[in-house]
């Protein structure tokens, strides 16, 4: 029997025309009509993800991602990018191997996870996975694109949790990752401190409490003595791209912009394509990145919230999918979309209002980009496939 | 697995939640404020310059630092054409020059400078119409400003705008600034460059400031550090003095023991406040068609034969190889020296020498036979061992090594076996292929007369920040191949050419000197006059060597004013000028001679005839 959910492709699509109304209004024709040749070749990726029979689709999920790895090594290689390595150009067209390698490593994943039946914080349980999302983390992260890499530490997060780990013990094992990128300053690292400190005193016993805080503090002792390595350059470098915000220069002049065109958007906006353009043009990137700064400047709280709206909608739309699958790998595979979906939407939008760090993430459906549209179309028709075909 | 999905739904509601909130409070709650502001854009950045760090002379003397100098910048996006002609007009700028200057930037909004180091005058003249010139402001800019002795011009360097490669390169770097481009200044960028400090300010319609931007705290500047040179102005004052008559020259001083530089000139020099203002057509093409290259700094960068200078190296090589005692002989010298089919001239005819005796007099025939003796390569070998052909290490851009015609260099140089084997004769005085800079002589004169021990030279004593001392020399020695009994002679040889020898031009009786003279060919124009000297000859303090270009012999020339520095650095500094040279400008005219100093050309005593 095949169920249908036609909220999701509704969502999906009006994001998309979000996107392609800011990109027109930010980027003007030329990336907008960009964007719309994308558009069907989008959609027809997404049908044909529907239609594949998912035992196929994770008979393949080893080769996927082994392509997707080869394709990340091979970017490192011959790629291009203004002062990294990320993207392939194929004549007219840029490929971001790291899209690719989300969605690889999501169904890897999946599949792996779904013969758990438990996973408890040990070595047994836990190689594997961190494995499979460490390898493409890495090699996104050396590109570099530290923000794109951490979206594999969120969707690991998630799937681990909704495979049913413990939420005490997902945080302890990112705790050493966590010290060693608080470490930097101790304004960062003694309340993180403290605060794991008082998790686990509370979920836990002493014992495991002072192995957690001393695994923790040796993370956190490292970091100031690889900082302390380099030349002053390289660590203010470091420093602003790890952690922006405690760039001493304070909130960035494109985070004051970005919020100056959303606040400026007042309750109702200032009208389509009525947002002072010339204002915007000193944000790198303003049709993909900045994009919502446009929507907000022009469409307002209301705009704005109904965009949230939308998200919402969608998310909901892909964690109930996960509750409808018939198989985990399935279940597992909508958690990890709609942990990606999740994560990126809440630090672009969260970056341009000035409550996070400037970092390069792309806000789905919304921001230009090829790769990025594509994929995250793929990625719906995937939950649309695990909603139509309990297997 | 179902409770778990509510739970990340209900995280997803929270993160939700928070953007909503701030979503309110920008669009809402400050929403009216932040209209205002994108009004037009209306915030500026403003940076706050840091000054950068003044460079002093051992004494204290400013040599270096930074004054205020008036800039008008103007955002093109706020000017009217109206204002555009006006400022034209109040800075005597044509109209076209400078919508030329504006062109390619009119879309941003950022400043650029139309005028910089504008005259008092201008400055008052753009304040008076401020109302009449939207997006026009004065800026207050530090500028490099070097009050000494435009001898220091190579010492100092100066500092010049960046270029485009450079910015790409250093992000902490901005369009106009301004870094170090030669001598200290370059070698000591990191230092001398402070932190720009910057302020977000609000302005208002007419673009004036209304006051800082809450959302962003001002970053004070970070001053660059201060450096505490080695050179004494004094010295280097009276060196540049001494040169007045010769136009191409080099002097360094330096303390034997640990390295310090005490005066190192270049001649031609000029002034590098040039650097500072736009530079008019006309001195720079000066600077650059002088067939003299001012910008060379021959103390460091010019290699020049060492002529009789060198003779002292094959000494030590001699008598380390025990080729040579201090009695040793040779065929007596009858005013050359025949070796094959061809004579090799000496500067006398010196008779029968010993060692002593023919360094002092400089006895060419002497040092051809023990040359001879002791082969091309001991020698080659030799002088690179005590640091001919290698760099001093001193803290300073653009040395060079000079050159050391080896066996390899020749067969390189003009082909396997194809050189005569007259080189030898030729690197045994000095002559020839083979060259060494000022500074390497006076390192290697220093370890002569202090057991061997080779300083590394410096120009920087002590950094200070805030007037805290951050950093201080150290002295860097290196022991050089040499036996004490073999210094011993040459010490003696080296008295006795400043006694009686080649070199009494140096001569200034409280004070032993011990010395070399040389005069290096320099066909087919006239010979460089070569002296290398210090003092106290017992134990020395000091150690000069001065190169005079095209003056003769080293004897005449160079020793005299030798003497004279050593005795200023001996002297104390409280005199006041009575210069004996009267085309001294009253600029220059500051370093002390005390009464009874000898005219500056002269004679020596003895007229000895060198190579």
């Amino acid at each position: 029997m095949r169920r249908f959910d036609p909220g999701l492709i509704i969502a999906t699509l009006l994001l998309a025309s979000f996107g392609l109304l800011a990109i027109y209004s930010s980027g003007g024709s030329y990336y907008f009509l960009r964007q719309l040749i994308f558009l069907p070749i989008a959609v027809g990726a997404a049908a044909a993800a529907v239609l594949v029979p998912r035992r196929i689709l994770y008979g393949l999920a080893e080769p996927i991602y082994g392509l997707a790895v080869l394709m990340l090594l091979a970017v490192l290689i011959a790629g291009t990018g203004p002062g990294s390595h990320r993207w392939f150009v194929l004549g007219p067209v840029y490929i971001q191997p790291s899209e690719f390698a989300k969605l690889a490593t999501v169904l890897l994943l999946a599949k792996h996870l779904s013969y758990k039946r438990t996973i408890g914080l040990n070595f047994r349980d836990l190689a594997v996975p961190v494995a499979i999302v460490a390898v493409p983390a890495l090699l996104v992260m050396v590109e570099p694109d530290l923000s794109t890499s951490l979206v594999f530490a969120a969707l690991l997060a998630a799937m681990l949790y909704g495979q049913g780990m413990r939420p005490l013990h997902i945080l302890l094992l990112f705790s050493p990752a966590l010290s060693f990128a608080a470490g930097f300053s101790l304004y960062t690292w003694i309340p993180f401190f403290v605060v794991l400190g008082i998790i686990l005193l509370i979920r836990s016993g002493v014992e495991k409490t002072l192995i957690g805080l001393a695994v923790s503090a040796a993370f956190g002792l490292l970091s100031p003595v690889v900082l302390s390595s380099l030349k002053g350059y390289q660590r203010a470098r470091i420093i602003s791209f790890v952690a922006p915000w405690f760039d001493p220069h304070g909130i960035s002049w494109n985070a004051i912009q970005s919020q100056i065109a959303i606040g400026s958007g007042r309750l109702i906006g200032k009208g389509l394509l009525q947002g002072s353009q010339k204002r915007l043009g000193f944000l790198p990137n303003r049709h993909t990145d900045f994009v919502f700064s446009a929507l907000g400047e022009e469409l307002g709280l209301v705009g704005c919230l109904m965009l949230l709206g939308l998200f919402y909608w969608l998310l909901r739309r892909m964690l109930m999918a996960a509750r409808q699958s018939g198989d985990s790998t399935g279940s597992l595979l909508c958690v990890g979309f709609a942990a990606i979906v999740g994560y990126q939407m809440f630090v672009n939008i969260g970056m341009l209002l000035g409550i996070l760090p400037i970092t390069g993430i792309a806000l789905p459906f919304l921001s230009y980009g090829g790769s990025s549209l594509l994929l995250n179309f793929i990625l719906v028709g995937l939950v649309l496939n695990v909603v139509s075909r309990p297997e | 697995m179902a409770a778990r999905l509510t739970r990340l739904t209900q995280v997803l509601m929270v993160l939700l939640g928070i953007l909503s909130a701030r979503l309110v409070q920008l669009q809402v709650v400050q929403g009216a404020r932040y209209a205002r502001l994108s009004d037009r854009n209306r915030i500026r950045k403003l940076v706050l310059p840091a000054p950068r760090g003044r460079i002093l002379d051992r004494n204290g003397v400013l040599l270096a630092d930074t004054r205020p100098s008036f800039t008008v910048a103007v955002v093109p996006t706020e000017l009217t054409d109206s204002a555009l002609s006006l400022l034209a007009w109040l800075l005597g700028i044509p109209e076209t020059d400078l919508r030329q200057q504006l062109g390619p930037v009119a879309m941003f909004a950022s400043p650029v400078n139309v005028k910089r180091d504008a005259s008092i005058d201008e400055v008052a003249r753009v304040q008076e119409n401020s109302f009449r010139l939207p997006g026009v402001h004065i800026r207050v800019d530090p500028v490099r400003n070097y009050p000494g002795s435009n001898s220091y011009c190579h010492v100092i360097g100066h500092i010049g705008e960046v270029s485009k490669e450079e910015l790409k390169r250093d992000t902490s770097l901005r369009q106009l600034d301004f870094i170090g481009r030669a001598g200290i200044e370059a070698q000591y960028e990191t230092l001398l460059r402070g932190r720009d400090g910057s302020e977000y300010v609000e302005v208002d319609a007419r673009g004036q400031e209304v006051g800082p931007l809450r959302e962003k705290r001002p970053e004070p500047d970070v001053p660059g550090r201060d450096l505490t040179m080695t050179i004494d102005d004094r010295i280097q004052r009276l060196a540049c003095r001494l040169l007045m008559p010769y136009p191409r020259a080099a002097i360094v001083g330096m303390e034997t023991r640990t390295g310090a530089i005490i005066c190192l000139v270049s001649k031609p020099d000029f002034n590098p406040n040039i650097f500072m203002a736009p530079i008019d057509a006309s001195t720079w093409d000066s600077l650059i068609s002088n067939p003299s290259k001012p910008f060379y700094n021959r103390t460091v960068t010019a290699g020049y034969p060492p002529g009789s200078t060198m003779k002292p190296v094959i000494a030590l090589g001699a008598l380390r190889q025990g080729q040579l005692n201090r009695h040793t002989r040779f065929q007596p010298c009858t005013g050359g020296y025949k070796y094959g089919n061809r004579t090799f001239k000496c500067n006398a005819a010196h008779g029968s020498l010993d060692l002593v005796g023919a360094i002092a007099q400089s006895c060419n025939t002497y040092f051809y036979q023990a040359g001879l003796r002791l082969g091309l390569d001991s020698l080659t070998a030799y002088a690179r061992e005590v640091g001919l052909g290698r760099l001093t290490g001193i803290d300073m851009p653009g040395e060079r090594p000079g050159n050391i015609p080896s066996r390899e260099w020749l067969d390189k140089r003009y082909g396997k076996n194809k050189w005569g084997a007259g080189s030898v004769l030729n690197f045994a005085i000095g002559q020839g292929e083979v060259t060494a800079t000022p500074l390497q002589m006076a390192v290697l004169y220093a370890a002569i007369g202090s057991g061997g021990r080779a300083v590394r030279p410096y120009l920087v004593a002590r950094v200070d920040s805030a007037g805290q001392t951050i950093r201080t020399a150290a002295p860097d020695v290196r022991q050089l191949p040499t036996r004490p009994q073999d210094l011993a002679v040459v010490r003696l040889g080296l008295e006795r050419v400043v006694e009686y020898g080649t070199g009494t031009g140096a001569r200034i009786g409280e004070i032993r000197i011990a010395g070399k003279t040389g005069t290096a060919q320099n066909p087919p124009r006239p010979d460089h006059a070569w002296f290398v000297g210090y003092a106290p000859a017992d134990e020395p303090e000091v150690v000069f060597a001065v190169l005079v270009e095209n003056a003769g012999h080293g004897g005449a020339v160079s020793a005299p004013i030798a003497g004279q520095l050593i005795r200023a650095y001996f002297s104390p500094a409280v005199e006041s000028p009575s210069a004996p040279d009267t085309t001294a400008s009253p600029a220059e005219a500051a370093p002390a001679s005390e009464p009874g100093t000898r005219p500056l050309r002269q004679t020596p005593a003895t007229e000895n005839r060198e190579w």
